[in-house]
């Protein structure tokens, strides 16, 4: 029994990310009963996946300004700006799809530099330059079309959002499950090969196989659950919607970042401790303007998805997208105060803020007691949050 | 009838002018930048020159100290006249008061102040909210209905559905219209509307005949939603005649707009102060004491058009829209107003 324990605890099993999980699986399980079997309908999975995409992609971002001890709240703002610049150089200029959204890649990272250079050169808190950053581009959003709504009609765009033509299908979905569940497969003997290059005891083979079959069991059901809902007088299912593959790509490619490569090793030395990491010789400038840079990047294609799922950009396209935004990363288990933060957390985080949300507009409950429930689940999770911590500092 | 009032309106201006000094009206807006307040203005300054009254301005800037000595200083620029569009209906009463000591009228434009012989021009809120339904059950009299309504802090978002409740009050009544779903929406906001819309598609099975929403951009909102699912074309209302709405409603994805014209708004206020300042009463207007403070004032609501598929030339007529934008997208052997 003892043995059992000791090896699980080596196992450095991230017991965060299972207990949001199980979380995330009671809130389903409870708001599925009082719907009478609505909530964990494919339709209603399918909405709650699309309708966290926008919010999702950027908390993943979000993890790693948070970590380095920034924080961003123009980031709903910013991507108002850029969401109703892309339409507006579609709609009222008739530029193709891919010339607006290049020139609005370049306005967001012109805007990044702008406040990246303040935090980083000049040393303005982010907090403030950010600050002004939500107001100022806020205001912005609204000169680039003076107010006016500017629809969307590319067929091939409007497929970024999901939306009718907007699944990938069944075939693909089943492809992509399958890739995923061989990448998951090739990285765990890998490690294992490695552990025992280096020596370093493994886990016991039984352990090792459930922790990759539980993600595998999660990842082919999500695709069966998004090929089993077909929208009514529709010949064939829907498959993965491509906003929440664009979704799923960037929260990969971040998690490679901060896991495989030396800028993410920065990052979280820099939120660990600003003086050491710049004393043992981090470029911490050149890497906080990466992380703006980055910022941008990931602002553009939450921008895109955002105005193609809605068919317009309108100036008050994310309004309040931060306040969800950071909420979802707290939520996911990154401390404010910086130095410990994960990309699965912003994801978890973000799927269950969503989930409480829908499922309550599902039971009719009223907007006021529904933002008093998702404020309270916010400071549930941050008390959660100081409790595990205490606990795993005594206990491991 | 009216015409003939209106032309007496104009002789009698004219007399004014001649025999006295020149009228000079004097406006005050609260916050000028706001895109919407040029279109008045052009419309103001038009009906005033038509009459030979003289037009000056003041613009507060968004603050409500600055809106009372804006006021002090109208007056000391001779005007004899008053249009004010309130910052704030209390914070303004002061200088109201003022105005009447000096017994110069003041009209309060669009926004609502309670001060006794004011004379009070606006759109009829409740009036739109009518409109809306009623377009909608024109063409969907039977069937489930779903409610988007703007956000809960505002008041309009009540006098709207208060409109809206009724016009549909018969018909839920009777059991032709149920209504399967009714959402505020936070800050009136299209994405926030294309949530609440989607929810309400699966709580209810898809089976929703039409919708109820409070304005053009949450009802954007809702389009997308319905498109997403492929039930584009149940009807959907809105109101603001946004240009992308307008479009729809020449697309038939959305039923109807309703439509303020701020330029009818300007115009009426401009024609009340010239009868105002020639000392008569205002034409049309009738007393009212619907506001908060129960205070009896002359007030003339204007009614808003409800644009549809069949009166699309309306706002193309009034120059509001040009043609390509009202157009986009749209087969023009089906509208005739896109040909």
């Amino acid at each position: 029994m003892n043995n059992a324990f000791q090896s699980i605890k080596r196992a450095q099993v991230d017991w965060r990310m299972v207990l949001m999980s199980a979380v995330l699986v009671v809130i389903a399980l409870v708001f599925n009963i009082l719907s009478e079997g609505i909530f964990m309908s494919s339709e209603n999975l399918y909405n709650i996946a699309q309708q966290t995409a926008v919010v999702g992609i950027l908390a993943t971002v979000m993890v790693l300004i948070i970590v380095t001890r920034h924080i961003d709240l123009s980031v709903g703002s910013v991507m108002g700006f850029v969401g109703v610049l892309i339409a507006y150089l579609m709609y009222t200029s008739n530029w193709s799809w891919q010339a607006a959204s290049l020139t609005g890649l370049g306005v967001a990272i012109a805007v990044s530099m702008y406040q990246g250079a303040l935090v980083a050169f000049f040393r303005v808190p982010a907090f403030v330059v950010t600050l002004g950053g939500l107001m100022s581009f806020r205001g912005a959003a609204y000169l680039v079309a003076d107010g006016k709504t500017q629809p969307i009609s590319d067929p091939f765009f409007l497929k970024l959002g999901g939306g009718y033509n907007g699944g990938i299908g069944t075939t693909a979905s089943w492809v992509i499950g399958a890739i995923l569940c061989a990448g998951l497969a090739v990285a765990m003997l890998n490690k294992r090969r490695a552990k025992k290059n280096y020596g370093v005891p493994t886990n016991p083979i039984a352990l090792d196989i459930g922790i990759v079959l539980i993600p595998m069991v999660i990842v082919l059901g999500f695709v069966a659950v998004m090929n089993s809902y077909q929208i009514l007088n529709k010949p064939e299912a829907q498959g993965i919607p491509i906003p929440v593959l664009i979704w799923g790509a960037v929260a990969l490619f971040m998690s490679f970042l901060v896991h495989r490569t030396r800028f993410g090793r920065y990052i979280f030395a820099m939120g660990g401790n600003p003086d050491a990491a710049e004393l043992v010789g981090i470029p911490v400038r050149r890497v906080t303007m990466l992380l703006f840079l980055l910022l941008a990047v990931l602002t553009t294609i939450a921008a895109i998805v955002a105005i193609s799922r809605l068919n317009a950009g309108t100036n008050s396209l994310g309004n309040n997208a931060e306040l969800l935004v950071i909420a979802a990363t707290v939520i996911g288990g990154t401390a404010l105060a910086g130095g410990s933060g994960t990309i699965i957390g912003s994801v978890l985080g973000a799927l269950i803020m969503q989930c409480i949300d829908s499922g309550m507009l599902l039971l009719d409950v009223s907007i006021g007691t529904r933002y008093i429930v998702i404020g309270q689940v916010l400071i549930a999770a941050v008390v959660f949050d100081v409790a595990y911590r205490k606990w795993t500092g005594e206990a491991l | 009838m009216n015409f003939k009032r209106q032309l007496t309106a104009v002789a009698l201006a004219i007399a004014a002018t001649s025999s006295f000094a020149q009228l000079v009206v004097g406006v005050s807006y609260d916050a000028f930048q706001e895109e919407r307040w040029k279109t008045d203005e052009a419309a103001i300054k038009a009906e005033l020159g038509k009459s030979g009254a003289k037009y000056i301005m003041s613009d507060a800037g968004a603050s409500t100290e600055k809106q009372l000595s804006d006021i002090d200083g109208l007056i000391a620029k001779g005007a004899k006249v008053l249009i004010i569009l309130g910052r704030d209906k209390d914070a303004i009463l002061p200088a109201v008061k003022k105005a009447a000591q000096l017994k110069i009228p003041v009209i309060a434009y669009d926004r609502l102040f309670e001060a006794p012989g004011v004379t009070y021009i606006t759109f009829d809120n409740k009036e739109v909210g009518r409109m809306t339904a009623r377009a909608i059950l024109a063409v969907k009299p039977k069937g489930n209905y779903a409610i988007i309504k703007g956000d809960p802090g505002d008041a309009n978002a009540n006098f709207l559905r208060e409109g809206q409740g009724e016009v549909l009050a018969d018909a839920i009544k009777k059991g032709d219209v149920k209504i399967v779903g009714e959402e505020f929406t936070s800050g009136w906001n299209p994405q926030n509307a294309q949530k609440n819309m989607e929810q309400i598609l699966t709580k209810n099975g898809n089976k929703v005949d039409a919708v109820v929403a409070q304005n053009d951009g949450m009802a954007g909102g809702v389009v997308a939603a319905l498109t997403a699912k492929g039930l584009q074309g149940i009807p959907v209302s809105g109101q603001d005649g946004d240009h992308a709405a307008l479009n729809r409603v020449a697309l038939g994805t959305q039923t109807v707009s309703v439509w303020k014209n701020s330029a009818d708004l300007g115009t009426a206020a401009a024609k009340a102060a010239v009868e105002l300042g020639a000392g008569k009463a205002v034409t049309g207007a009738a007393d009212w004491a619907g506001g908060e403070k129960k205070v009896t004032l002359k007030s003339i609501f204007l009614k808003p058009i409800p644009v549809t598929a069949s009166n699309l030339d309306v706002v193309l007529k009034a120059g509001y829209i040009k043609k390509d934008a009202l157009c986009k997208g749209v087969d023009a052997a089906k509208v005739a107003v896109c040909k």
